[in-house]
This record gives structure tokens, sequence and C-alpha cells, in this order.
């Protein structure tokens, strides 16, 4: 009973690896953080810790 | 495959046994900006606004808080959420890529269990000292520092998080239900009172409450990085909420609205909120605020606050210790390890009280090991790994899998992990807050997080291709067959 079960759970596995090979095979992987969000995402760091430096950094 | 069955396995999925398919995944953008803003606005964000009030005036604090904070969410979620995230896999697991099998639950000890035994002593003093400011308050005498309810009132709250964590899930979902909403209109309260008694010119020319250094940058650079301990604080929790997002891009962008924003605006109410009543303690603040009335209200909810995040907090931790431990843990009653978990907060509370007061030494403490592992994540999944993980690799037992390194420890990993430790308490003591120049200009975050990645790249790129460890693709490599991922036909 154990080892069916065992099986099954391997099984399983297995299933969702492939899913993820699947979406690793293909050119774009849907909702991938992209070269515009790395942009973004420097740009609001820039400007948040230059914006909150400025406002009250300097002693 | 019956239905029953299939349940099973997505349950299983879900508790970070396997990889949660993308279809499975519960969470959105706003769903989980939600659930992580709900997380965020939690009684931690008074202790950490009130311990910048400490070192800083308000105008100073903001800057900190919100300088500290951005740098520490990022390289947070840089390396557990966007990995997790894409793949599926519980933070843990994804850890056995960098750490190995066995490596990987040394992490979850240091970073977790100490990190979660530390908070419920903190949140369990700060329910006992709510509840002392409730009898001061509702009995009218002046608070007595040494009285006998607060380390009572904290065994008591670890006691009720116990029996709480031992009911299970349900209880605790409603439970947090109401809190984040109930805080949220204590901080409203909170700002409305300071502002009647304040204009904000007056506010932002408060002074700091205990400056420890006559230098303002020191001081300024000690507020900083409270708040870069703040942000990497999340480290060990992040990743694991994550998995449940539809995809990468929404299980990073969100932690900017929940554990940056909302945070950051708990936070920058409770600093307002100490420096204008000259205390970093939060349950003395609801006391002086607003009247006998708000006193009672706010403290009865401040300590409820603080069981229900000492409940959370108790109950992820035991549950991903019985997911590493293996089999001979996973044998022990739920009921005794829960509270066994509980037996060294309960030791703190009455060891080291002065824990609470000097909460900002235990979180920058946290800081010094959370930058190292965010180096080394960023390192390891982003420039040695390219961003793809073989996740056959991740779910082999120990003895088939390349990730058993040396016994199931990568040696290399651990090593950059002692050296981003030690350089960051070379640059800052947190417990003297001894410090050197340099740690004016670059904070000890950064430099402990840059050097730990550092160190982790170099020694893999030297060593680990020779021995055999960890699979890593050679430099040039970014084709799917070079990290094994083609599937098995």
């Amino acid at each position: 009973m154990n080892s069916q079960v065992d099986e099954a759970r391997a099984q399983d596995l297995e299933r969702r690896i492939r899913a993820y090979e699947e979406l690793e095979r293909r050119a774009h992987w849907p909702g991938a953080l992209s070269a515009r969000d790395v942009v973004a995402l420097s740009l609001l760091t820039l400007v948040m810790v230059a914006g909150a430096y400025l406002l009250g950094g300097q002693p | 495959m019956n239905a029953s069955r299939e349940q099973e396995f997505r349950l299983s999925a879900e508790r970070g046994d396997t990889p949660l398919l993308p279809s499975e995944r519960v969470w959105g953008f706003w769903g989980f900006a939600y659930a992580n803003s709900a997380l965020a606005v939690a009684t931690w964000v008074f202790l950490i606004g009130g311990a910048t009030a400490l070192f800083v005036g308000p105008l100073q604090g903001i800057s900190a808080i919100i300088i500290g904070n951005i740098i520490g969410v990022i390289l947070a979620a840089s390396s557990t959420c966007l990995p997790c995230g894409k793949y599926g896999v519980e933070q843990f697991t994804f850890l056995r890529s960098m750490f190995g099998i066995n490596g990987s639950r040394l992490v979850y000890i240091l970073s977790v269990v100490v990190l979660t035994m530390g908070w419920l002593a903190v949140l369990g003093l700060m329910c006992g000292r709510a509840l002392d400011n409730l009898e001061t308050l509702v009995q009218q005498q002046p608070p007595a520092a040494d009285d006998w309810l607060v380390p009572a009132g904290a065994l008591l709250a670890i006691v009720l998080a116990a029996l709480v964590a031992m009911r299970g899930p349900d209880m605790i979902r409603r439970l947090s239900a109401v809190i984040a909403p109930s805080l949220i209109l204590i901080m409203l309260a909170l700002m409305y009172f300071i502002s009647q008694r304040f204009s904000l010119s007056e506010l932002l020319a408060m002074p700091p409450l205990q400056p420890p250094f006559a230098d303002q940058r020191i001081n300024y650079m000690i507020a900083v990085e409270i708040n870069i301990a703040a942000g990497f604080s999340w480290w060990p929790y992040i990743g694991n909420l994550s998995r449940l997002c539809s995809n990468q891009r929404t299980a990073f962008w969100p932690n900017l609205v929940g554990v940056f924003g909302a945070a950051s605006l708990g936070e920058i109410v409770s600093l307002f909120a100490a420096s204008t009543l000259g205390s970093s303690d939060p349950t003395a603040w609801m006391r002086l605020a607003g009247g006998v009335g708000f006193g009672v209200v706010a403290l009865s909810f401040l300590a409820l606050a603080n069981l229900t995040g000492m409940v959370n907090i108790l109950y992820t931790a035991v549950i991903g210790l019985r997911q590493l431990a293996g089999e001979r843990l996973r044998s022990v009653r739920w009921g005794v390890l829960i509270a066994l978990f509980c037996v060294i907060p309960i030791g703190i509370v009455l060891c080291f009280p002065g824990i609470y007061d000097g909460f900002f030494i235990f979180l920058v403490w946290t800081s010094a090991l959370n930058s190292a592992l965010a180096g080394i994540g960023i390192a390891d999944y982003f420039f040695l790994r390219q961003q793809r993980l073989n996740l056959r690799h991740l779910y082999a037992a120990q003895a088939d899998s390349p990730l058993r390194f040396c016994k199931g420890f990568n040696p290399i990993a651990l090593l950059a992990l002692v050296a981003g430790f030690a350089i960051y308490v070379v640059v800052f003591n947190p417990q003297t807050l001894a410090n050197t120049t340099f740690f004016t200009f670059a904070t000890a975050s950064l430099p402990s997080c840059l050097l730990a990645g550092l160190v982790h790249y170099v020694l893999t790129r030297v060593l680990a291709t020779r021995l055999g460890w960890g699979s890593y693709p050679a430099g040039n490599e970014r084709n799917i067959e070079a990290a094994g991922l083609s599937a098995k036909d």
C-alpha cells in the first residue's frame, strides 16, 4: 500500500517537474521579470534613496 | 488520477513538498499586496519606528526609514521571491541549490528558529508591557518599571500563543483577519492626537530621544542600518509567500506595496509618536496619547495583535522545522513540539527582559545573517546558475543529487556566510554600536551582502567545478542542456 502511495507521489512530482521543463524550453517564460522591470526597479530605488537622502540624510 | 488524490497532491504542493504549478497558485498582484501589507502592519512596525526615534529626529528618521527599507526589501525579495515565484518551490528547498540539503536545514535553524524565538520573547514582553500600562491607566498610578506584571504578562502571552498554535491554522486565520485593520485604525488615531498638539514644522524639528554619538552622521547611519535590518528581516518568510503568486512579476512587485510601503508608513507614524511622546516604547504611547478611553482600547488591541503575531510566527516556524527535520521530529506530537519550542523564549523573558528595550540590537544582529544570506542567494541564482534551477536535483534524495556537496553541506556557501557575518561585525558591532568610518557611508549590511556574494561566486567558480559540486553551468553556458533540464524520455 505504502509503495503504491509513494509511487503515485513520485509520479506527481515528475509531472510537476516536467511542466517546468516545458516552460524552460519556451523562448519566453510567462510573467517573468523583464529588462523593463529591472530598469523601473533601478530607477525607483535611485529616486527613493536619493530623494530620501536629500530630504533628511544630511546632518 | 481520482479527484481526492489530486486534491491531496495539491495540498502537499501547497505545504512545500513539491513545486506548485502556475495554475495552482492563488494570489494575483492585489491579493499578494494585501496579504503582504497585512503581514507588514503588525506590532513590529511600532517597535522599529520607536527604535529609529532613539537615534534621529523625525526628518532624518523618515529618510532613514525609506532608504533602509527599500534597500533591505529589494535585496531580500530578489534573492528569494524571484526564484521561488518562478519555480513555485519552497524557499528552503530552493536553498538546497546553494547550501546543500543539510546546509539548508542549518540555515533554517539559524534564520527562522533563532529569529522566531527572539521575536516570541520581544512580542511577549510587549504584551506584558501593554498589560502593565493598562493597569497603570485604569488604576491611575505612576508606572512602575520593575513591575511583576511585565514578565508575568509575557509568560502568559507565550503560553496562550502556544495553546492557540496547537489548535491549528483555522483559529490563526480568524484572529489575523481583524488585526491589521485594527492596527491601522490605532495608527490613524495616533496621528490625529499628534496633529492636534503639534504643527508639521514642530513635528519635524523634534530632537532624537537618546542619540548615543555626538556625530549625527553615525546616529543617522545606525537608524538606516536598523531599517535595512527591518527590510532584511523578511528574508526567511517572503520566499514561501511568493511561491503562491501567479508568476514571477506578481511575486516581486507587491513587496514594494506591503513590506516596503505599508511598513514604512507604519514606522513613520510610530517615529512621530515616539518623538512627540518622549518614549520608544509603543505601550507607553497608547497610555499617553489620547486619554483613558483610547488608552484602554489601544492597549487591549496591542496585546491581542502581539498575541496574533506570536501565534503566526510560532506556527510557521514549527511547521517548517517539522518539514525539514525528517522522520524523527515528525513523530513527536504537535503539541509537544510547540511546547518545546517555547522553552527558550520563556528563558529569554525570565533571564534577559532587557531584550525588549534593546530590541533594535536583536534586530540588527539578525541583519548580519540575513544580509549575507541575501548576497549568497543573489550570487548563486543570478550569476552562477543564470536564473535556471534544476528541479530534479532539488527534489532528488541526497545520495543521488549533485546538491549533496560535502555530506549535505556546501562548505563554500557556509564560508561565504561566515565571511559576510564577520565583515558586518567588524564594520558595525550591533552589541556595542562600535563602528568604523567605512560604516558611515557604506552601512554594514551592504558590505556584508556584497562580500558574502563575492566569496561564494569566486570560490564556486574556482573550486566547485573541479570538485564536481552543485552541478553549476560552466561560464558562458546558458542553454537548457547545460543546466541538465531536458525532460526524461
